[in-house]
């Protein structure tokens, strides 16, 4: 009988998944909260809306290459767009929900493709509409040809702010300044693994050069310290920091903009992974709290999978060869795998990922994200948007010795809000660290539900399993 | 109301601001059509999400939080909900997921709305 295969997240890692599990003769579901396939780097606009795709010519072909090759077998898979896989307590309990209803998917296997978030640095003002991440801008360009404003300041750590200035550059847009926090030649010196991702960076040259041809004011270093205005986004304050997170004097400089567009690293949706019990390990500047996973994205939980930049930020390219590997891997019964055939047949795809890992290690030093960063909050900052607790509640809390995100959790009501925590935890931990010198002990609990999910759909449950558990 | 989302004579607001590039859809591209914010009316293209449309005709808040600060999109992809807002008298919907509409009525939340 033919594997069957629950894969969570439509974007490269998880579409490369299905389309390899489903060559190998798996029955897929492929779950994902997108509209459309394609997860954030691919994402697709709506087809009503037409407009010009600003991405470099490499990146559009990649992405139409995998879109149409999973066009072709789409037909053969249980897709189910719109959808939110919200608990995971192994491979035999997936909870899914859209709107309306819930189901519970069992499966050989589940693949964990649900990718990062992005991380802001909270500082006065932080909170003020018309501050967004800088992904959200590029998803406001790319799936809404809608630009984040009319004159945007752009800053942030590794190579997504100057994708997002270029592209706002290349749809029409004004750029008041960029500011990026490391110089873009912060990797320059590893020959190797520049060689290894030379495609990229010549992607990332082009886009440099659409900023430095229009003209954009650079200020390499500074971050922002305070945005000003209430209904609205008037002006953003940037300066540079010393060591120990303290504005340079003299260095501010106050640009007016409605729109800021921010962007200081990624943290891994690891929840799910969690949540069914995998063994969890912290890297901070690959997204935090990470699966432990083998070459064949297994982890620590029989039939749990991970692919892609959840299981550590290493961009789309790693994630689609990455989703091939883990879903040939998934497809094959435990007990027919053995790792060094396995090896052996997959030897071109394996080489192809450490060298494209390699490169990682130039974007890593563009990445690095210095803890002073986090001394720029004042203590009436707010740092959980959902329930408004701010510095000052968290100072309290780690004074009276709650360190780790359960019992910070529980004292403060932070990350007990819509958003679960996605915002706000990576910054408390970091804030935690420069008030209170813990280093990231325990990963918050993670409990059902990992996204709201309506009362209604909860009431509505679709008996029965999936189309992928049932022979066809 | 936000700043020049307000046109004294009524007329759709988002046709401007498109002018004024805020919103490269082009000619090509999404039909036009027509919704109301706080009653005004806002033109939008069809396929655009409502965020999208408020941030094009210039509007950055759409709710105001029970301790009375602005709030607008963040991550525009969904998981933040800081962009919840009415839509067609329903509390709580994301203003980033919801594909603007003909005739829809989009109204600031004020608290749990």
């Amino acid at each position: 009988m033919a594997r069957s295969i629950v894969i969570i997240g439509a974007g490269p890692a998880g579409l490369a998944a299905a389309l390899e599990a489903e060559r190998q003769g798996a029955r897929v579901t492929l779950v994902d909260e997108g509209q459309r396939p394609g997860g954030q780097i691919y994402r697709q606009g709506s087809p009503a809306l037409g407009g010009k795709d600003v991405a470099e010519a490499a990146e559009i072909r990649r992405k139409h290459d995998l879109l149409d090759a999973f066009c072709r077998v789409r037909a053969r898979l249980d897709y189910r767009p719109n959808t939110s896989a919200f608990a995971l307590f192994g491979p035999r309990e997936v909870h899914v929900a859209t709107d309306e209803r819930t189901q519970v998917l069992g499966a050989d296997a589940v693949i964990l493709a649900n990718g990062v978030r992005e991380v802001a640095m909270p500082f006065p003002g932080w909170t003020t509409p018309g501050v967004m991440y800088a992904g959200g801008a590029q998803s406001l360009i790319k799936g809404q040809r809608t630009l984040p404003g009319r004159n945007v300041v752009v800053a942030g750590s590794g190579p997504l702010p100057i994708v997002v200035a270029a592209q706002i550059l290349r749809a029409g847009g004004k750029v008041a300044a960029f500011a990026p926090l490391h110089p873009v030649t912060a990797g320059a010196r590893n020959l190797a693994g520049l060689w290894h991702g030379r495609g990229i960076v010549l992607e990332g040259l082009r886009y440099l050069a659409t900023v430095m041809k229009a003209g954009v004011e650079q200020l390499t270093g500074f971050v922002p310290i305070r945005a000003r205005g209430t209904e609205r986004l008037e002006s953003v304050v940037l300066a540079r920091l010393d060591a120990a997170g303290r504005v340079v004097k003299g260095s501010e400089r106050e640009i007016a903009c409605d729109a800021l567009a921010i962007n200081y690293g990624f943290a891994a949706n690891s929840e799910l992974a969690a949540m069914a019990g995998a063994r969890m390990r912290y890297q901070q500047l690959t997204g935090g709290w990470l699966p432990e996973v083998d070459s064949f994205g297994r982890s620590s939980v029989e039939g749990i999978f991970v692919a892609g930049d959840m299981a550590g930020l290493r961009g789309a390219l790693v994630a689609e060869t990455e989703g091939r590997l883990v879903g040939a891997a998934a497809a094959t019964a435990p007990e027919a795998f053995v790792k060094q055939s396995f090896e052996q047949s997959w030897r071109k795809e394996l080489t192809r990922r450490r060298r494209l890992c390699e490169f990682q290690e130039v974007v890593r030093a563009m990445l690095a994200q210095p803890r002073a960063l986090f001394a720029v909050a004042d203590d009436d900052t707010i740092i959980c948007r959902c329930e408004n607790v701010t510095v000052r509640n968290l100072r309290f809390a780690f004074s009276a010795g709650h360190l780790a995100p359960n019992t910070i959790k529980r004292s403060t009501r932070a990350a007990m809000g819509w958003c679960g925590g996605r915002t706000c935890l990576p910054m408390i931990m970091a804030l935690a660290e420069i008030h209170a010198k813990a280093a990231p002990s325990a990963m918050m609990t993670p409990r059902p539900l990992a996204r709201p999910v309506p009362l209604s759909a909860l009431a509505n449950p679709t008996k029965g399993q999936s189309d992928a558990e049932q022979d066809r | 109301m936000a700043g020049d989302s307000q046109s004294p004579r009524g007329e759709p607001v988002g046709q401007q601001a498109r002018s004024r590039h805020s919103s490269f859809a082009g000619d090509g591209g999404g039909a036009s059509l027509n919704f109301r914010f706080e009653g005004q009316v806002i033109a939008a293209r069809e396929g655009q999400s409502v965020a999208a449309a408020l941030i094009a005709a210039g509007i950055r808040s759409w709710r105001v939080n029970e301790s009375g600060h602005h709030k607008g999109a963040l991550c525009c992809i969904g998981y933040c909900f800081e962009c919840r807002c009415r839509i067609d008298g329903e509390a709580d919907r994301r203003a980033c997921l919801t594909e603007v509409r003909e005739g829809m009525r989009v109204e600031r939340q004020i608290g749990l709305g």
